[in-house]
């Protein structure tokens, strides 16, 4: 039986479109799957809560952002590090056409899943986000 | 010894900012010697001291707590585990693929002075957080002086 080992990948930053908010921001790594019915979107985001995912769809973007805290790293002094820490942030134009009223967002563990039901396009919305 | 120290007063961009320039002074940092297995193994590490002993935080998204394995041993922290793909059945083709899966296991080599066995780990939002504190034998003393 092969084991299949992992190596780590850095993060990248976001490049290209400039962000008001100063500080790096990162792409989190996703896994888009397709189905006859719709797109499922997983996305890493490690150290952010669901009520700190902001998920939104206009004109067929996709804009998922999640806000990480500092809080956890209060009155720790940095030894050896591998990896920084920041902000997420991707979008997506969808080829596909998506009912937005039926989209369903849940966070657990760092991991945002988002299904995308494929349907008629509508209106700009904001798409609630729920704990797993 | 650079302490993170985050001002209510401030806002979360300067806290951020803050935090990222200090995360990136200490990358790879040369001066310690901890012994941590390969940078490029899976997770990335982050070693801090808290002023009590020594904290690790990995960030691995979407684990089940129960299945992350983090063993102590002499003066050895080891962090094993599998990080395990959702299933999705026959009828999906994919379009990204970018998230990393399989088995992991990465070690940490700790000082003398360091108590595993009061070791506590911590998992939240996909972050690792293990503690673990100096030994009680470590902590420095306070000697009275007796006048003669």
């Amino acid at each position: 039986m092969t084991e299949q080992e992992i190596a780590a990948k850095e993060k990248q930053p976001v490049e290209g479109q400039e962000k008001t908010r100063a500080g790096r921001f990162f792409l989190p790594q996703v896994d888009i799957y397709e189905f006859g019915d719709s797109i499922k979107l997983w996305a890493d985001m490690a150290g952010v809560k669901e009520s700190d995912v902001n998920i939104t769809l206009k004109d067929g973007v996709l804009t998922i952002t999640g806000t990480v805290s500092t809080n956890v790293y209060e009155k720790l002094s940095p030894l050896y590090t591998e990896y920084n820490v920041g902000n997420y942030f991707r979008q997506f134009e969808l080829n596909e056409d998506i009912d937005d009223q039926r989209i369903a967002a849940l966070m657990k563990n760092g991991v945002l899943e988002l299904t995308l039901p494929k349907g008629e396009r509508a209106q700009p919305r904001q798409i609630e986000v729920k704990a797993g | 010894m650079a302490l993170l120290r985050f001002s209510p007063e401030f806002d979360p961009v300067s806290n951020l900012l803050t935090l990222q320039a200090e995360l990136e002074r200490y990358l790879r940092n040369p001066a310690i010697r901890l012994g941590v297995s390969g940078p490029g193994d899976f997770p990335p590490v982050n070693i801090f001291d808290d002023g009590d002993g020594i904290v690790v935080i990995a960030e691995i998204p979407g684990m089940d707590p129960a299945s992350l394995n983090i063993t102590g041993q002499s003066h050895t922290l080891t962090i094993k585990g599998e990080r395990k793909r959702e299933k999705v059945g026959e009828s999906a083709g994919y379009h990204r693929r970018e998230r990393p899966f399989g088995e992991f296991s990465r070690s940490v080599q700790l000082p003398d002075e360091l108590d595993l066995d009061r070791t506590t780990a911590n998992y939240e939002a996909g972050m690792l957080t293990i503690r673990v504190p100096k030994a009680e034998s470590a902590k420095p003393r306070q000697i009275t002086v007796k006048a003669a």
